[in-house]
């Protein structure tokens, strides 16, 4: 109970600086705004048809955006050591891990419902009669995704490359997560029966419980000192 | 120095070497060439050995890297970056011998075959357990990262695994390991075990000697730390 007391602080604590700083969502949702508008125009309408690789575009976006907000996790409380006072207290190092992957998930899942909205109007999709199937999808996926981003984040801030290092780490690792994602979120655009997608569910959760899991085991040794 | 020059490395390196040297003549003048593929097939011997290496070494530097976490000892850290350091040698190798092969046998270069997909994806986990090394101030920490991102690469590659094969694979079907036993013709199964077992003992080799140079580097670092920096 006091294990989820703590995780629940470190969460609302991340929550409330980025409800007062809004510095991460306003990038990210900026960024995704001014992409979708970009491949509106870097897709030649004549001859792609964009509702074709609408997925495909909807998943990039989201790592993309991912990585520039998920990698600054760290940014801020590296400013006076105020992590340290983090890891200073008796708070299990686990703990103020999935913390901070609970805050980002939010904070992505916000980006990815602008993103879901911004590429209906702009590519005029169809999310069909089950909308809430397509969101358990994407948002299995961004759970992986954070948890991956979240523990290479505080990898790559304690660097010296700093950000730049954080897409060569974080990457590979997403294959299966963008395959998955995409290739269902292609199938529940395209009016398939839900059925039809269900392995892709179970690998999406497999891949989110081991980004997780590990994770949470390793985050200890990343911020140890 | 002639501690570092221990017998073993130098002899399984020595072996290797003179065996990966007997395995070309094997390749070129021995080996029947294969009906079907024609002469481009002899690549096999190399592309499939340095394959079994890259994945090999993946495994070492995991669990070194796993049980340097655990224990802390620094020995552990230094057999998992001098395996990563073969591996991405042999992981090279694959990806160079595989799209030569590939361009005669399938016709490109290229192609996102789940295999060819997965080693890019194995030599870029590589790339990154590098360059997590080189890029911190504190060796210390570097061997942390380096360490945690060898074991999350590890749990992850059987996913990537399986989420590559889903794309249907362009690969022969395996030949030497299946209930039935190997169906290849014993001259071929000869030159590829010898592949096999010259590749094993070079990568063991160089390994060690890769091992004593991590050594070295770091009473290096010691000493001029020691002595404040001025050269003894």
């Amino acid at each position: 109970m006091n294990y989820l007391r703590q995780l629940r602080a470190v969460l609302w604590k991340d929550l409330v600086v980025e409800l007062r700083t809004r510095e991460r969502t306003i990038s990210m949702a900026g960024f995704t705004v001014l992409v979708a508008f970009l491949f509106n125009h870097a897709l030649d309408p004549a001859r792609v048809d964009v509702q074709d690789v609408a997925a495909g575009l909807l998943w990039m976006t989201i790592v993309f955006a991912g990585t520039l907000g998920i990698g600054r996790t760290f940014q801020l409380e590296s400013e006076d050591g105020a992590f340290h006072g983090v890891l200073m207290s008796p708070t299990p190092k686990d703990a103020i891990y999935l913390g901070k992957v609970g805050a980002n998930f939010v904070i992505l899942l916000l980006v990815t419902l602008l993103a879901l909205a911004v590429f209906g109007l702009f590519f005029h999709l169809q999310y069909g009669e089950r909308p809430l199937v397509l969101l358990l999808v994407m948002a299995l996926g961004i759970l992986g995704f954070v948890a991956f981003a979240t523990l290479f984040s505080a990898i790559s801030s304690g660097t010296v490359m700093g950000d730049t290092l954080l897409p060569i780490l974080l990457f590979p690792l997403l294959v299966p997560m963008v395959i998955y994602g995409v290739s269902a979120t292609d199938r529940l655009l395209a009016g398939r029966p839900v059925a039809e997608i269900a392995g892709h569910l179970r690998m999406l959760a497999a891949f989110a419980l081991v980004a997780v899991f590990s994770g949470a085991g390793l985050f200890r040794f990343v911020v140890e000192e | 120095m002639s501690r570092r020059l221990s017998w073993a490395g130098l002899l399984p390196a020595l072996t290797g070497g003179i065996m990966v040297l007997v395995l070309h003549w094997l390749v070129f003048f021995y080996v029947p060439t294969e009906a079907a593929q024609g002469l481009i097939q002899r690549i096999f011997y190399i592309h499939v050995p340095a394959a079994w290496v890259a994945f090999m070494a993946f495994g070492i530097v995991a669990l070194c890297s796993a049980v340097y976490l655990w224990l802390g000892d620094e020995r552990l850290d230094m057999a998992a970056v001098s395996a990563a350091e073969g591996g991405m040698i042999f992981t090279t190798i694959v990806l160079l011998t595989g799209p030569l092969w590939g361009r005669v046998a399938w016709g490109t270069w290229w192609t996102w075959e789940p295999r060819l997909t997965f080693t890019l994806l194995l030599w870029f986990i590589y790339l990154g357990y590098f360059m997590v090394r080189s890029a911190t101030e504190s060796p210390e920490r570097g061997r942390r990262f380096a360490a945690v991102l060898g074991i999350v690469g590890a749990v992850d590659i059987p996913l990537i695994h399986l989420s590559v094969v889903w794309f249907r694979s362009l690969h022969p079907q395996p030949v030497v390991l299946k209930p039935e036993g190997p169906t290849l013709p014993p001259e071929m199964l000869l030159t590829l075990m010898l592949g096999f077992v010259s590749f094993t003992l070079l990568f063991f080799g160089m390994t060690h000697f890769r091992y004593g140079l991590e050594r070295t580097r770091i009473e290096a670092a010691g000493r001029e730390s020691r002595d404040g920096g001025i050269e003894p």
